[in-house]
């Protein structure tokens, strides 16, 4: 535990290297079957109300298909640019780990702006969260999700210009993990959210 | 026999270092699970009751995709965060299918 | 700037207790804010009762008493009894398993500050325009603005707040005992206090974030304009009690499982014997967690949901009695020819058993959907949920609080008024809350703030304010019994009861760091082993070392204070308050992410005693 020094040579999985290093990803992983629980609470609520609109417009009438395309390949990119900067941390290489995360950043951000565009242009067509009880399910959990992305984005940044300053070491090193797992599980989100609430919506949902 | 075991998974990350081309395939993967259920509902290729099952058990596929490759948890040590991300996911299925059949009465 | 501070900085008074991340100190602090709040909740009761006492009296009056039972409830819920489980947590398991301190000391602190700024947040509604008053379980569409005032907005914020400090909390205990038992501690090996620790962590873990997302949703309806519980906009009131209920039946298992571990440990020590079917208590607690998840629409069966749904959640509510009997024979089994010793933590004990197992049958009651529209909403149901958690879990909390006391303190409580305290509440728990059975039945509603003469409710509900008030005897003892002792109470030995696990193998109160040398466990009841094998105390594990220690932070404080003002901002809808309070927290966070805490460590020489035994 007192391995704190920075060592001439990290070790091959540097973020597993301490105990403390153990505990954080054990603890984040936990922290992510509680996040399962959270979004699984808003999903079964949104598909209870998804057919409510109170007289606005439905789901077929609002989604865009491309856009939720692009917006999909945006997020499942920047998750294997993630996983990129992990692998260059177990290279021990500080510069590549950096430049995937800047990537996925970078990504994460486009996402995030295409978000922002989606609920501009819904709230224009009178889709709001005080409009009907799907409005509300819908922009609660879709802007849940987009909350984690903008906290994740913020995340990584602040980790980049600390390492600037710290380096690669056993203290950083799973800090990147934890916030790879992190951005990982964004996206596995997102692969129901594009499920559940795009593609279902635009079916017409009369699965009951 | 038992000590030779023991060596290969200390070596373990070493082996790893091929994984960039399986988290490759990983993606593509994805992309094309992705694209099916993309197509599926909009060229209404399926059977239309068949859609919604079809498309959430491609979510499902992808989802265990990402956790196993990208996050991980096939690899051991990761006992804990199977049972985490599992037990998560059954309880959501027990409340899901509840709001499903018991919400509207 | 790498180098290591050699020595604690030194913080002392008020300073320490805001700062300390010693998962010992945070465990008094929780103790001395949950018994505040305890107090709180119990003065409830008392005007609550008082009220009661006789027909259309009018102590307190319709609304206040409305606000009365929502701040009880809650209070006693989230404030009170979860704090205090918190408490012995803190202070028990990271002994029971050999640790030097929990996984995350700061996110510990953080968890305490949380629910502590919570749980004011929650209570300063009696001074701010009333308190909440929609029922501790706040439904829709009573809780939404049209029927409600403000006091509900404290609610759901200050529950929101005090929820995430308990779930942080839950996470930290599961990764103490998954990653910091001592060498030869399997888990077979760990104590039942720290397994049903580990699994009631478990379920703090999946239940708390269905509140969370109730919570916010409610908050959404209130504050934002949201539908989610406006029937008038497509909105749906059961997805509450859903959410609710999916948190809140967990909750109960949350509660309860603690219980069951102090009365292990209490019952086995005192009856000087190895806990009676060990692998099956560990198997029963982890089943009970698991069918709590299952069983949360029992509470929803008037609802109209149908007979399938009310016949699957009443078969799977009707089965935890299965493994909650199994606990119930093992405890008896363990005291079956043992050498019993009549302490108040094993008076406690053993008047639990018969408490809960009546407790437990109404609940089987309850669990008959059919039957169940009888007793819905009657006192019944409020005598069958007093009798699990006053007669089960506050009995189970005193035990652990006399059991363990001296290893908290370093001081004895006092037997004789111990056995006060425990026949005085043990007698006027039973008085308060047996005749509610009956005048459930006979038809008394729950949450009416009075009653008619000449329906024959009166007797029983007098009898019932009377047992309150043997109660409060009961509790005042405890705080007196607290007051002598720590004026001149008698310094307590290490191993005061002849106990069987590890926190009895180190000093009473233990140093800061724990163990000098961690212990090396060599089966179950690992100290038991060692004195039964004739040894002094336990085998070391590593050589006397240098022992690094985390340093404490005033962090947890600040950004629980952000949260709090946030809390405010939100609900008076001022959005400069919302951004100062949470850039005060985001502030905290980002200064907690970028300076490393190099911690300071302890040097053999300043280990006073050598070796890990007393």
């Amino acid at each position: 535990m007192a391995t704190h020094h920075v060592h001439a040579v990290l070790p091959d999985e540097p973020e597993k290297a301490t105990l403390e290093g153990k505990n954080k990803i054990l603890g984040f992983w936990l922290f992510l079957g509680g996040e399962t629980v959270l979004f699984g609470s808003l999903f079964a609520t949104f598909i209870a109300l998804r057919d409510q609109t109170n007289g606005g417009p439905s789901s077929q009438q609002l989604f865009d298909m491309p856009l939720v395309a692009i917006a999909t390949l945006l997020l499942l990119t920047s998750s294997l640019t993630s996983v990129f900067a992990v692998l260059a941390m177990h290279k021990k290489n500080l510069k590549q780990v950096q430049a995937w995360l800047t990537v996925t950043v970078l990504l994460g951000l486009g996402f995030l702006g295409l978000e922002i565009y989606e609920f501009m242009h819904y709230y224009h067509e009178g889709h709001k969260i005080s409009s009907s009880a799907f409005g509300s399910a819908f922009y609660t959990l879709v802007g849940f999700h987009g909350g984690h992305v903008l906290f994740g984005i913020l995340w990584i940044v602040t980790l980049q210009l600390a390492a600037v300053k710290k380096g690669l070491t056993v203290v950083t090193a799973p800090k990147f993990y934890v916030a790879s797992l992190y951005w990982h599980f964004i996206d596995v989100v997102w692969v129901f959210i594009f499920t559940v609430v795009y593609l279902m919506g635009m079916i017409g949902g009369k699965v009951g | 026999m038992g000590a030779h075991t023991h060596n290969e998974e200390v070596r373990k990350p070493k082996v790893k270092k091929e994984s960039a081309k399986n988290h490759i395939v990983a993606f593509i993967a994805s992309l094309v699970l992705t694209a099916l259920a993309f197509v599926a509902v909009a060229y209404e290729v399926v059977p239309s009751g068949f859609t919604v099952p079809f498309i959430v058990g491609l979510a499902f596929v992808q989802a265990l995709f990402q956790l196993f490759f990208w996050m991980h948890m096939d690899q051991k040590g990761h006992e804990f965060a199977r049972i985490s991300i599992f037990a998560g996911l059954f309880f959501v299925l027990a409340a899901v299918i509840v709001f499903v059949f018991w919400v509207w009465v | 700037m790498s180098a290591h501070a050699s020595h604690a900085p030194k913080r002392s008074g008020l300073w320490d207790w805001l700062t300390t991340v010693d998962h010992k100190k945070i465990a008094i602090l929780y103790l001395i804010a949950g018994g505040l709040f305890f107090l709180a909740g119990g003065i409830e009761a008392l005007l609550i009762r008082l009220q009661l006492m006789y027909p259309e009296l009018s102590v307190v009056g319709a609304k206040t008493f409305n606000e009365l039972i929502t701040m009880h409830g809650t209070t006693m819920i989230f404030l009170a009894v979860m704090p205090v489980i918190f408490a012995l947590m803190n202070a028990v398991v990271p002994l029971q398993i050999g640790a030097r301190d929990v996984a995350f000391p700061f996110v510990n602190a953080l968890g305490f500050w949380l629910f502590f700024f919570g749980g004011v947040l929650l209570n300063t509604s009696w001074f701010l325009g009333g308190a909440p008053d929609a029922g501790w379980t706040s439904y829709t569409t009573l809780a939404l603005n049209q029927f409600s005032g403000r006091g509900i907005d404290f609610y759901v914020l200050g529950l929101q707040i005090a929820g995430l400090g308990t779930l942080i909390g839950g996470i930290n205990f599961l990764v103490t005992i998954i990653n910091m038992r001592a060498p030869g501690m399997t888990f077979m090996r760990m104590p039942l206090f720290t397994w049903t620790s580990f699994v009631t962590s478990g379920l703090i873990l999946f239940a708390f974030p269905a509140i969370t997302v109730g919570l916010v949703l409610l908050m959404f309806d209130r504050l934002f304009g949201g539908n989610f519980f406006n029937p008038d906009a497509g909105g749906n009131i059961l997805i509450w009690q859903h959410l609710f209920w999916i948190f809140g039946h967990p909750e109960v298992y949350i509660l309860i499982l603690p219980a069951f571990g102090i009365i292990s440990e209490v019952v086995s020590t005192f009856s000087k014997k190895r806990l009676f079917g060990y692998s099956s208590m560990v198997f029963a607690t982890a089943l009970i967690g698991f069918l709590g998840f299952m069983v949360w629409a029992h509470h929803m069966f008037t609802t109209g949901m149908g007979p399938i749904a009310n016949t699957l959640f009443g078969l799977a509510t009707m089965l935890i009695a299965v493994p909650t009997g199994i606990k119930i024979f093992n405890w008896l089994f363990t005291m079956w020819g043992g050498q019993i010793r009549f302490t108040t933590a094993n008076l406690f004990a053993v008047g639990f058993i018969p408490t809960f197992t009546i407790g437990g049958m109404t609940g089987v009651m309850l669990a008959i959907p059919p039957a169940d529209y009888q007793y819905h909403d009657s006192y019944f149901v409020v005598a069958h949920f007093h009798y699990v958690i006053v007669g089960g879990l506050v009995f189970g909390l005193f035990a652990g609080l006399y059991y363990w006391w001296p290893k908290m303190f370093g001081k004895m409580l006092n037997e004789t008024l111990g056995k006060w305290n425990f026949w005085t509440f043990f007698v006027g728990f039973h008085l308060t809350f047996f005749p509610q059975h009956f005048l459930g039945l006979m038809g008394m509603p729950r949450r009416v703030f009075t009653y008619l003469a000449g329906q024959g409710l009166e007797l029983g509900n007098f009898i019932s304010t009377i047992g309150v008030f043997g109660m409060s005897i009961g509790t005042i003892l405890f705080l007196v019994n607290v007051a002598v002792t720590a004026k001149s109470g008698k310094r307590a030995p290490a191993d005061p009861w002849d106990g069987r696990t590890l926190e009895w193998s180190i000093p009473s109160p233990p140093p800061e760091y724990n163990f000098a040398q961690t212990p090396l466990v060599r089966g179950l009841d690992a100290l038991w082993v060692e004195k039964m094998a004739g040894n002094k105390g336990m085998t070391p594990a590593e050589p006397l070392g240098s022992i690094h220690m985390p340093s404490g932070s005033f962090l947890p404080f600040v950004m629980s204070v952000g949260l709090f003002i946030a809390g405010f901002g939100f609900m008076y809808h001022n959005y400069v308050v919302v951004v100062i309070g949470l850039a005060i927290n985001f502030a905290c966070m980002l200064l907690r992410s970028l300076t490393d805490d190099p911690g300071y460590h302890i040097e053999p020489d300043e280990i006073e005693e050598k070796g890990v035994k007393a």
